[in-house]
């Protein structure tokens, strides 16, 4: 009935050296145990919010007993909570764990670390209604436009248009700041705290005045230590951070920002070994790239194009080194696949046939240069793959009719064609073969509709080499071809009456994409099968 | 139902009862008379008797059912009329529903009164729910009672039990409510609803549902309150005041020649050219009524800045202390340059925050200027902080003059290792602390049940107040300085002055803690918030209670004046903050906004801004103008030009314990900064 059951009341009872309780008499107990209960609690509850908090402390109900004139507690306050262990064999009985403690440890303990003393702190919470953007003050979600200078210069902070000749004083808070995470940064990059201080740079508000700073330490750490990739590592994440803090403007500060990053992204060496593993940094720093080019891009216009010269420049020059080649077709890929398209695209082809002997065993002896010739290979394959699933995504959605409209009327590609969809679908083994067959159609379909016109004869070139990879899985590829019939004569009988409409939609998007289709089958030919998986499965992210 | 039947049933009673001779006499006179019966012709006899039968019977049934299967008719009749009042009309629904919650909580505590406790307890769970919303604070207090005893010793039950319960409702709600209990016959809730409620039939329109702030008056002393607004209260500025010598001079040079010359003499040549000049409108203050109308006219005048002039003069009651003409000098400089506040002017926050107190500050104050600022810990430490002192610039670059004297250095007892001034005494945790109008002492109220007065001068304890028998919880200097009054878990609120060490008068009525308290701006009354959920106004010079304000739901724990004294607001423990009309009792509107314990509550020095602070980390700013004087035409339009928020300042993960306006409107706050 109370919340305080009768078997408690025994055991306190045991537990205090009265053994013979009768049972009436626990039940008579409890009820008034569990009142007396609430009734202090009621009392500490009062002590806690006239000491100013939320949260109930043992001190408090010491209070609260206090008030009530009851004996205090006597003891060890223990900085853990109290564990209760459920007695066994009993259902809601519950005991408190005691463990035996060695003196000898308690005395042989080191003297913890002495509390600091209290201070008192005073900042600006608002200045005329308006909350400064202090690192005392909450970070406000929305930055309101600054209003008024004067404001401004009061909190230490500086107007957001900073000019370098004004001459500036950083308040201690920030000095010591900046040291501690340069210090970070220098010494222990895999810290928990760098990670804390990373989340710092990130939100914090009030940062600006550091943002210099910053720039310059980056720039002269990336210039120094080329050769220490966790240093390189940690200077990129620093800058990463200060430029998802939304608090901070770093348009100004591009121009020096930017060689050490795209240092980082093609640098002739990075680390000590050529076997250490840069392309990690490689990455990072194209992702970086990107990121600043998407939020600045709009600001500072000359921004992209002057990035992607310089990229394409050293993607070009067949003296670099293949490191080189490999950061550059990465950031390159990471600026979109526009980009891919215009400038990588027309040049792959000449590109390969010079990587080819670098790839091949018989060729190229050297196993690093080898393995760098296959990151590049890697990097192309991806960025072009990439680019052509862009491609494909932006088509309009294509009504799932068509592709019964589609292969009604151009039946000879689509047998030639549909095998290469078994080669597909081996990616795709998640799915069943219907609705695989809903998700690929309108891909292949295109990809299919400029072969009556001009791809034709590619597409039959094709076969042989799919062939070959259906052959690996026969079932598969054998299977999907009477799936298409069943799925297509279901189709025809509504496909014959629309296609009227159909077929002038088809008329305009077959012109658009005349080019797509070039381009798969041209890519086709330079990667061959490494090239299905990125059609499909990015497509598979979508529909997933 | 049969005549037997019924005789039957009396015997059964009687022998239940144990009333064995009248037993006996009852079966004699039953014998008789059907021995007297036999020859007769029974059947008329019979017709006569049966037809006054069933109502008999009923009333009889209805007795022998009520005192044997009483648990099961209080579960049954009490869901009957919630499903009962749940489905009537919507226009008179909420009136019935809250019928409801007195009956329920009475059916509760009949149930536990006849010792039915497993019954009481289900009944309890069952229906909880319906009144959660509304009460629970009651709720988790009634949950408790578990025996009959704990019924008489409670004392918000024993009250419960012993007074009942004031309903308004509309002529037609009660016609259908009587109606339906008479037609349903159930006599248990038609007891209960006779016996514990009162109701207050008003003829017409039952009355809208946001009018219905009156739930909680429900068994509150309402009559208490009734009575107690009766007695006028002058809630004017007091004569001759600062403020009054500021708007009286335009020209500075020539006010602080007049207040060099004046003497107590010029003060009272003062006082008699005002009352001949406003005697009438001094007059109309006695009566609430026509305070009314002295309102409305203070009303329309409010957006100019000469504000106070309009709030009518009063008299002090108090012997007020005497201020030194070069702090008079120094005031009256802050007074003129006093930034104008309003809805499109708001202030500068200065910020205190307390670091690394390891969660043991248990209050904060700031002094008049911002210059010093006091913390009380729960380790009976009361350490202060002179801005000044810890090269703070922008806390006090932006201070008054007066500062400089405190400027200087003042090394203390330690040296230069501490940047705070030490002041220990008190030997529980200090819940309090105040500083006087000058700056010139603290005061602080302790768990130790004792106020201790320490200079900031000296850095020393000067006296220590005992009177109280428990905590004091809240301690506050008056306006004018040397009273002061303070407020204690004994239930009392206490009034000192400085130099007695016996309190000059005792303010007993609440109900339960007195947890804050907080002096009207012209020293004649204190107002104090209590854990029974109500706001009291107490008269100093009688000692007695004039206003009760009702209408809070839980612990009131903040308390503000506005400074021409026809408003206070209040902060309770939910986050609400209540305006009230001081001379009518009112609330005005309640501003809801914070999450969490309002700590603290400020009003700027015109009255305008109403400040807040509170445990969910920020600081509010409300437009108190817009409500006061709600013109007819918006008030009918809806509640848009209502109190509103104009700002909510966070902080980032501060509390804020303690508000203070300067007297140039720079608003100070200070909190303990806790990790989430």
């Amino acid at each position: 009935m109370s919340i305080v059951s009768k078997e408690s009341i025994e055991v306190i009872a045991q537990s205090i050296g009265i053994s013979n309780l009768s049972p009436d008499a626990a039940l008579a107990f409890a009820p008034d145990v569990e009142y007396r209960m609430r009734e202090i609690m009621q009392e500490a509850v009062k002590c806690m919010r006239h000491s100013r908090r939320t949260v109930l402390t043992v001190d408090d109900v010491d209070g609260a007993l206090n008030l009530k004139n009851v004996e205090p507690i006597y003891g060890f306050a223990s900085s853990g909570a109290l564990q209760f262990k459920k007695a066994i064999g009993h259902k809601d009985l519950f005991y408190l764990d005691e463990k035996d403690v060695d003196i000898k440890d308690v005395i042989e303990a080191p003297l913890p670390k002495a509390p600091l003393d209290t201070a008192v702190h005073c900042h600006w919470l608002a200045i005329e209604g308006v909350q400064p953007a202090i690192p005392e003050n909450a970070p406000v979600e929305v930055i309101t436009a600054p209003r008024g200078k004067s404001q401004e210069q009061k909190d230490d902070g500086l107007p957001v248009d900073i000019r370098l000749p004004i001459r500036h004083v950083l308040s201690r808070e920030l000095q010591l700041y900046f040291e501690k995470i340069t210090e970070l940064t220098m010494r222990s990059p895999d810290s928990v705290l760098f990670k804390e201080a990373l989340v710092s740079l990130a939100t914090d508000s009030g940062l600006h005045p550091l943002v210099p700073y910053f720039t310059c330490f980056v720039a002269d750490e990336v210039s120094r230590g080329l050769s220490d990739l966790p240093l390189l590592l940690a200077l990129l994440r620093v800058v990463r951070s200060l430029l998802h803090n939304p608090h901070i403007n770093m348009e100004p500060y591009l121009h020096q920002l930017m060689p050490a990053v795209v240092t980082c992204l093609v640098a002739k060496r990075l680390g000590k070994r050529l076997a250490d593993n840069h392309w990690e940094l490689r990455d990072f720093a194209a992702n970086l790239v990107s990121s600043i080019c998407k939020r600045y891009g709009q600001v500072y216009s000359t921004l992209q194009s002057r990035l992607t010269r310089q990229l394409i420049n050293a993607f070009l020059n067949p003296t670099h080194t293949l490191a080189t080649h490999y950061g550059a077709v990465q950031g390159l890929a990471a600026l979109g696949s526009n980009v891919v398209r215009l400038l990588i695209l027309p040049n792959l082809e000449p590109y390969l046939q010079l990587l080819e002997p670098e790839m091949l065993l018989e060729t190229q002896k050297n196993k690093i240069k080898r393995h760098e010739a296959w990151r590049v290979y890697g990097a192309l394959l991806h960025a072009s793959g990439q680019s052509l699933y862009d491609r494909f995504k932006i088509l309009p959605p294509l009504p799932s009719l068509q592709p019964g409209a589609v292969w009604k009327t151009n039946a000879r590609v689509i047998t030639s064609l549909s095998k290469k969809r078994g080669a597909i679908t081996e990616h795709l083994e998640q799915q069943s073969p219907l609705k695989k067959m809903a998700v690929d159609g309108p891909i292949n379909a295109v990809s299919t509709n400029p072969s009556p016109t001009n791809g034709r004869e590619e597409a039959t070139a094709l076969t042989p080499a799919n062939d070959s990879d259906a052959d690996a899985t026969p079932s598969a590829a054998g299977k999907e071809p009477n799936d298409i019939d069943a799925g297509a004569g279901s189709g025809r009988v509504n496909g014959s009456i629309r296609s009227v409409n159909m077929s002038a939609m088809l008329q305009q998007i077959w012109k658009d994409d005349l080019n797509s289709g070039r381009l798969l089958v041209s890519l086709f030919e330079r990667f061959g099968e490494s090239l299905i998986p990125f059609i499909p499965s990015p497509e598979l992210l979508v529909f997933l | 139902m049969d005549e037997e039947d019924i005789d039957k049933l009396v015997t059964a009673y009687l022998k239940k009862r144990g009333f064995k001779q009248a037993e006996l006499v009852f079966q004699e006179e039953l014998q008789q008379q059907q021995q007297q019966q036999q020859p007769p012709s029974k059947a008329g006899d019979r017709n006569r008797n049966s037809l006054a039968d069933p109502e008999i019977a009923k009333l009889v049934h209805s007795f022998t059912d009520r005192s044997e299967s009483c648990p099961v008719r209080y579960h049954d009749g009490y869901g009957k009329l919630r499903t009962w009042a749940d489905s009537s009309l919507d226009l008179y629904k909420h009136e019935l529903l809250r019928v409801l919650y007195p009956v329920f909580i009475h059916c509760f505590m009949d149930l536990i009164a006849q010792g039915h406790l497993q019954e009481a307890r289900t009944f309890f769970n069952s229906f909880r729910e319906d009144h959660v919303m509304m009460h629970s604070a009651d709720l988790l207090k009634l949950e408790g009672v578990l025996s009959p005893s704990h019924l008489e010793e409670m004392e918000f039950a024993h009250y419960l039990r012993h007074t009942k319960a004031n309903i308004k409702i509309c002529k037609y709600s009660y016609e259908l409510l009587l109606q339906y209990l008479h037609k349903t016959q159930s006599m248990t809730m038609l007891g209960i609803i006779n016996e514990r409620i009162n109701f207050q039939v008003t003829p017409g329109q039952p009355m809208s549902i946001s009018e219905d702030v009156g739930v909680e008056t429900m068994f509150t002393i309402e009559d208490a309150a009734n009575q107690a607004s009766h007695k006028e209260i002058q809630w004017g500025l007091l004569e001759d005041s600062l403020e009054d010598r500021l708007e009286k001079a335009g020209n500075p040079h020539l006010e602080s020649e007049k207040a060099n010359g004046e003497t107590k003499e010029g003060d009272l040549d003062d006082i008699k050219k005002r009352s001949g000049e406003g005697g009438k409108q001094s007059t109309s203050v006695k009566k609430s009524k026509k305070d009314k109308g002295a309102g409305a006219a203070g009303k329309n005048m409010r957006p100019e800045p000469n504000v106070v002039s309009v709030a009518p003069r009063v008299k002090p009651e108090l012997a007020l202390p005497v201020m030194s003409t070069e702090v008079e000098q120094s005031i009256l400089e802050d007074l003129r340059n006093r930034v104008q506040l309003s809805s499109s002017a708001l202030p500068s926050v200065s910020f205190y925050t307390f670091i690394n107190t390891h969660n043991s500050l248990n209050c904060s104050s700031i002094s008049q200027d911002g210059s010093l600022v006091a913390g009380g810990f729960s380790d009976s430490s009361l350490k202060v902080w002179d801005m000044a002192k810890l090269g703070q610039q922008s806390g006090t670059s932006m201070l008054q003059g007066e500062n400089d004297t405190t400027n200087e250095q003042v090394v203390g007892p330690n040296g230069g290792r501490r940047s705070y001034t030490l002041f220990q005494g008190h030997s529980g945790p200090i819940h309090s602390a105040t500083f006087s109008p000058l700056d010139d002492f603290i005061l602080t109220s302790s768990a130790d049940s004792t106020i201790r007065l320490w200079s900031t001068k000296l850095n020393a304890n000067i006296v220590c107040y005992k009177g109280h028998n428990y905590p004091v919880w809240d301690v506050q200097f008056s306006p004018a300085g040397h009273y002061f009054a303070s407020s204690s878990h004994d239930r009392t609120a206490r009034l000192w002055s400085m130099d007695r060490i016996q309190p000059l008068r005792i303010m007993a009525g609440h109900l339960s803690d007195v947890d804050c308290v907080q002096w009207h701006p012209n020293c004649n009354y204190i107002a104090t918030g209590s854990s029974d959920k109500t706001v009291r106004l107490w008269d100093v010079a009688s000692g007695e209670c004039v206003r009760i304000f009702i209408g809070h739901r839980s612990m009131i724990l903040s308390l503000a004046m506005s400074p021409e004294g026809r408003y206070m607001a209040s902060g309770d423990e939910d986050g609400t903050i209540m305006m009230w009309d001081v001379s009518s009792g009112r609330c005005i509107t309640p501003l809801m906004g914070h999450t969490s314990c309002v700590w603290t509550l400020a009003y700027s020095c015109e009255g305008t801004l109403l400040a807040s602070g509170s445990a969910d980390c920020t600081v509010k700013l409300w437009d108190v103008t817009t409500s006061t004087k709600v013109p007819r035409t918006e008030e009918k339009s809806g509640n848009t030009s209502r109190l509103r928020s104009l700002k909510t300042l966070p902080t980032k993960s501060t509390p804020v314990y303690a508000l203070q306006f300067s007297r140039r409107n720079l608003l100070f706050a200070a909190g303990a900064l806790s990790k989430a």
